[in-house]
């Protein structure tokens, strides 16, 4: 031990005069910019989906209403509130966040002697609400998966001159990984007319409990075959997934539930009727609606007659939708599981000229009119009554029918709407098939970005050859001298709505075109057809702007008569499930209480 | 030359069961706590001695005072929400739970780690070895008395938890490496801030080394106290420096190199008299090391690339059945988590193995017999212990 | 790995190897063999570091696993050796031994898991809990959860909302 290692350590004392290195006042100290500290949330992103309390570890986060957040579709009007005696700042709820609407300042200094203070909702008065610095998730959102799962489907080359089925429907491994990106957080299920278990069924899919998975979609809709397939799937435009990703594809999945179970195996699980109650309901009309209403009240031990006019039920899940988007066999399996409750349907029975109605009435205790809405609407343009001019329903009626339709080298659509590429597209595949080329033009008012058709049927028909032609208005329909329809003579949209909202197309005169086509197909809506009720019965119910008039609980003013589906209410399928589901409650109600008088 | 050579012979010897037969009635003997509050003791662990004179016959160890049953709290967690709570069970160096529970999870999902983020993470583990190293140095001085340099091991430690702050959003538990990667690339001109920290680190390491190690009373302390006969190494489970000061180059980063060490230049260091002054030398030597290899991991990392693998939706993720285990060479010596899953959502079992389990208690228990009172405090930090891996 | 498998295989009786990485395997041995296979693997091939001595409760099958990790740091191997246990008299044979640190393993299990070490100094110590009277805490039938929710008192006020329910009652109460 040396004299100099007695000495070294007081060199220490070379120190004495340094400056502090301690902070005088830390309060204030900036923290680094990426600091995880105290929460934002943007209270107008936000869409109340609960995923950070989902992820939370802590159990620090509770989803409570916040004043001046609207329960709304696609927005629960929650908000997320954090309680700061649990919260450990590992900011998994920000990285799990659907929306990026949850973020981190870097505060981190707070003061309050009210300890509850500290339980709080990011995003209304804290100082930091607004501050730029704090913690992001770098990129995307990493904890769930963004891009939807891939699936089959026949290309353009091999479906343009047929009408086989073109989605091949998930395999098992395609549907558990979409699966598996739902957070089950249930925003879709308002959305959903029938208010499907939406989230408990995509559990089925990823646990690959399909059993499980098909008595979830029978308890609110006896059409998942056809739901599966053509629902016109609202509930995917409220996921949350869709904010920073592509919504979870929830139609797919709900047909690949059904696609797993077979024929005998779905009887099983949907199981019996309950023994017949005595009660007798006739339905008029074999669609959606009126089979909805048939199945519920067969459950529930009312003797169904379903009466419907064509040769085949299914209404226009049969007739109006095309084969290759809805092949008949599927609407087959959904129609006979209604069947096996005990269901009869009456095909070729139209109401008013094979039976009257009040034949019905008297034979029943309720009757239900479901008849949909079968004649098409005109455009009233000059040369558009006459031969060469269709309306869109009833081609497309009878090309499902199996009757010859005309099918000219070329042909012009009026029309913006799924119709319009339903007749389109099926023309263009018999042109196809006929002709080995595609000469269909369909114009329509709207611009591109809003045609009322979704968004697959553009790209799909433009695939498939269908001359898409935005923003044009029909003026007149073409002939020639012996009569024969030539083409549609068009003029340019400059607008459609006028100033109060109300549909009033102006157009450019200038701009005029003539589409070329030995047909023109009307694809501009539909009506009903109520001839059947007779001048008596018209005169004694209550209308609505020309529809028969409904309650909540789709009664018409006419105790006996209820009404149902698009005839009265509308737009699509899972629309008239969800109101066949009511009217069946409705006519329950009523004969229950018969029975108590009785 | 001070060091102490007591004569066992008059003190009862342990029965077979381990317990030593004492009479305290005798007035021979004397109960003495040390811990768990003593300043010479790190963490919340406290060695019960039994002494007689100044001279220590039994020594206990005692933990729990910090148990949060966080193996348990694991298996009621998802795969995602034990993320944030493996930090915990380490405060000078957490980043070891957060890449050992990660690789794991990497391993037994199936998950390949872009590479960058295994830069990223190599870089972090040795920040947190350095920074575990300034509270060691602080440590053991205080220890012998010399607050001083805990008081500048503070200072330099909190320069480098400022780059913990910028680089991770955090200072102490930083939960920046999740399974899949790490949560972030580094902030632009980290590298010349880092090199800010490690020069005045460098200067106030060469203090150190002016008052610690060529202190003749540190020195005195030191040299030749404590030693443990490398012989007992395997038989105790001893790692890291503590094997490495007696001659046994231990140490994961070469004997099973993981995340980039293979790539990296740095020679272990080591020492061979066994003795409390060599393990704080041996330490010393690696915070030299820590420095060069963070400087060389900011050179040699790639400049841009993704830091996350993509994840299964982590709500739902279920993990099929498997076991592994992952190791890494901490400042303590070797960390490891085994972890066993079942095809379920959640760990079936996670067991953390932290290389103060081996050394602070079956190994301070064997070489604390013997000692002086005063010894026993530089005696046990020497062995450089973080309780909470033991008790977890 | 698999060639020291192969070796030792039959004379201790052992199960299928099953790799997990080029360094690292697992393999289980019958109770009565474990102290024969571990002699082994710590004086003839090289396996002389015990890193963790720890049990895994699979409850469902009435067995505990107790997982030796042995390493042979020079050929940089790591083996996993398996033993499982009767749940229900779970008793484990004493390795203090052949590693001292194999006491304090053995101490946790008994506290922890109520795995019992005949021989094992101050087995019956407590470890790391004080005053302890229920059930062994890390068993799979010990629920953390409910005996914190017997133990600590919530902090009042906090309520949640589930958001689909949430929005049923605002938007279509009625069903």
């Amino acid at each position: 031990m040396s004299l100099r290692e007695v000495l070294t350590p007081f060199t220490a004392w070379k120190h004495v005069l340094d400056a502090p290195v301690t902070i005088p006042d830390p309060i204030g100290r900036e923290a680094a910019e990426r600091y995880r500290g105290f929460h934002q949330n943007d209270m107008e992103t936000c869409i109340g989906c609960g995923t950070c309390e989902a992820i939370c570890q802590n159990g620090a986060i509770d989803m409570v209403p916040v004043e001046g957040q609207v329960t709304e579709k696609g927005d629960s009007g929650l908000r997320p509130m954090i309680d700061y005696g649990r919260c450990c700042w590992c900011a998994l709820c920000v990285d799990v966040c659907m929306t990026g609407s949850l973020t981190m300042s870097n505060e981190y200094t707070w003061v309050d002697t009210d300890p509850d203070a500290f339980r709080f909702i990011p995003g209304l008065e804290e100082p930091w609400k607004d501050k730029e610095a704090g913690y992001r998730r770098e990129g995307g959102r990493e904890l769930s998966g963004t891009k939807r799962s891939h699936m089959g489907e026949l290309a353009p080359a091999l479906r343009g001159d047929n009408f086989s089925e073109i989605c091949a429907g998930f395999t098992r491994e395609e549907a558990i990984l979409e699966a598996d990106r739902c957070v089950e957080c249930g925003l879709c299920v308002a959305t959903c007319p029938a208010h499907m278990s939406i989230p408990d069924y995509i559990a089925a899919v990823r646990d690959q409990d399909y059993d499980r998975g098909l008595q979830l979609l029978y308890e609110t809709n006896p059409f998942s075959e056809v739901c599966g397939r053509i629902c016109t799937h609202k509930c995917e435009t409220s996921c949350a997934a869709l904010h920073e990703g592509d919504p979870i594809a929830i139609r797919w999945l709900k047909r690949h539930i059904i696609d797993n179970v077979p024929m005998e195996r779905r009887l099983e699980l949907v199981g019996g009727a309950k023994p017949a109650n005595g009660h007798r309901v006739a339905i008029v009309g074999a669609g959606p609606g009126g089979l909805t209403a048939a199945y519920d009240l067969a459950r529930e031990g009312c003797a169904v007659t379903v009466f419907e006019a064509l040769a085949a039920p299914g209404g226009m899940m049969r007739y109006g939708i095309p084969e290759y988007r809805l092949p008949y066999d599927a609407l087959d399996r959904d129609v006979a599981v209604i069947q096996a409750m005990g269901v009869e349907i009456r095909c070729n029975m139209r109401v008013g000229r094979d039976i009257a109605l009040d034949d019905l009435k008297r034979d029943h205790d309720a009757v239900i009119l479901a008849i949909g809405l079968q004649m098409g609407r005109g455009t009233r343009i000059p040369g558009s009554e006459g031969p060469g001019v269709e309306k869109a329903v009833d081609l497309l009626r009878r090309i499902t029918a199996g009757e010859d339709v005309p099918v000219p080298e070329r042909v012009v659509v009026i029309g913006g709407g799924n119709v319009a590429f339903d007749i389109a597209r099926s023309m263009a595949r018999l042109q196809k098939a006929t002709h080995g080329t595609v000469g269909v033009t369909l114009t329509a008012l709207e611009d591109r970005a809003h045609f009322l058709a979704d968004a697959e049927e553009l790209i799909e028909g433009a695939e498939e050859g269908v001359e898409i032609i935005d923003k044009r208005g029909p003026q007149e329909v073409m002939r020639d001298a012996s009569g024969a329809v030539t083409g549609l003579r068009s003029w340019a949209v400059t607008s459609i709505f006028d100033d109060q909202g109300r549909f009033a197309p102006a157009y450019d005169q200038a701009d005029e075109r003539v589409h070329e086509g030995a047909m023109v197909i009307e694809a501009i809506g539909q009506m009903a057809d109520v001839s059947l009720l007779g001048a008596e019965l018209t005169e004694a119910l209550d209308w609505n702007r020309g529809r028969i008039a409904i309650d909540a609980g789709f009664r018409t003013s006419e105790p006996w008569l209820f009404a149902v589906g698009d005839a009265v209410k509308g737009p699509d399928v899972i629309n008239a499930v969800a109101d066949g589901h009511r009217v069946a409650q409705s006519v329950m109600e009523r004969v229950s209480l018969q029975e108590g008088i009785s | 030359m001070l060091s102490f050579q007591p004569d066992r012979s008059q003190y009862p010897q342990p029965g077979p069961d381990g317990r030593l037969e004492v009479d305290l009635e005798t007035g021979k003997y004397l109960k003495l706590w040390q811990g768990p509050n003593h300043p010479g003791i790190t963490g919340n662990m406290s060695v019960e001695l039994t002494v007689c004179g100044d001279e220590v016959v039994e020594g206990k160890t005692h933990v729990g005072y910090l148990h949060r049953g966080f193996e348990k709290l694991m298996e009621r967690r998802t795969f995602i929400q034990v993320f944030p709570i493996v930090c915990r069970v380490c405060v000078p160096e957490p980043d070891f739970n957060e890449y050992c529970y990660a690789a794991a999870v990497e391993e037994l999902a199936g998950i390949e780690v872009p590479e960058m983020a295994t830069w990223m993470r190599t870089l972090i583990l040795e920040m947190g070895r350095f920074n575990s190293y300034m509270m060691f140095l602080g440590g053991i001085s205080g220890s012998l008395g010399l607050g001083l340099v805990g008081q500048w091991m503070t200072y330099v430690r909190d320069l480098m938890l400022d780059r913990f702050e910028e680089l991770t959003g955090a200072r102490i538990y930083h939960m920046f490496i999740l399974p899949g990667g790490v949560r972030g690339h580094l902030p632009e001109g980290f590298a010349a801030r880092m090199e800010e920290v490690l020069q005045t680190a460098e200067k106030y390491l060469a203090d150190v080394d002016r008052v610690m190690f060529s202190n003749s009373v540190f020195r005195l302390r030191t040299e030749g106290v404590g030693v443990i006969d490398p012989a007992l190494f395997e038989r105790f489970g001893v790692t890291g420096p503590n094997a490495r000061a007696g001659g046994v180059v231990k140490d994961v980063r070469k004997d099973s190199p993981y995340l980039v060490y293979d790539q990296l230049d740095f020679i272990p260091a080591s020492g061979k008299d066994s003795d409390i002054f060599t393990r704080v030398k041996v330490r010393r030597a690696d915070i030299d090391n820590s420095i060069g290899l963070i400087r060389q991991i900011l050179e040699k990392m790639p400049k841009s690339g993704p830091v996350m693998a993509r994840l299964p939706n982590v709500l739902h993720w279920k993990i099929p059945r498997g076991e592994t285990y992952i190791k890494g060479e901490c400042s303590r010596g070797e960390y490891g988590y085994y972890m066993v899953t079942d095809g379920s959502g959640y760990p079936r079992r996670i067991n953390v193995r932290g290389p103060s389990y081996t050394h602070a208690m079956a190994l301070l228990e064997h070489l604390i017999p013997g000692t002086n009172i005063s010894d026993v405090a530089a005696l046990m930090v020497s062995l450089h212990t973080y309780p909470p891996e033991i008790e977890r | 790995m698999r060639d020291l498998h192969a070796n030792l295989k039959t004379r201790h009786a052992l199960g299928p190897f099953e790799p997990r990485r080029a360094n690292l395997g697992f393999v289980t041995v019958p109770a009565e063999r474990l102290r024969g296979l571990l002699t082994e693997l710590r004086d003839v091939h090289g396996f002389t570091h015990l890193v963790l001595l720890t049990a895994v409760d699979w409850m469902e099958d009435g067995l505990f696993q107790l997982t030796y990790l042995m390493n042979d740091r020079a050929g940089d191997r790591t083996l996993g050796v398996r033993v499982m246990l009767n749940r229900d008299e779970a008793v484990g044979e004493d390795m203090h031994d052949l590693w001292p640190t194999a006491a304090t393993y053995q101490r946790e299990l008994k506290e922890m898991f109520g795995i019992d070490f005949p021989g094992s100094p101050r087995v019956d110590e407590e470890f790391i809990l004080e005053g302890w009277t229920d059930l062994p805490p890390y068993r799979r039938d010990f629920d953390s959860l409910a005996y914190s929710q017997q133990t600590y008192a919530e902090r009042p006020g906090r309520v949640t909302h589930d958001p689909r329910a949430h929005m049923k009652s605002k938007l279509y109460p009625e069903g």
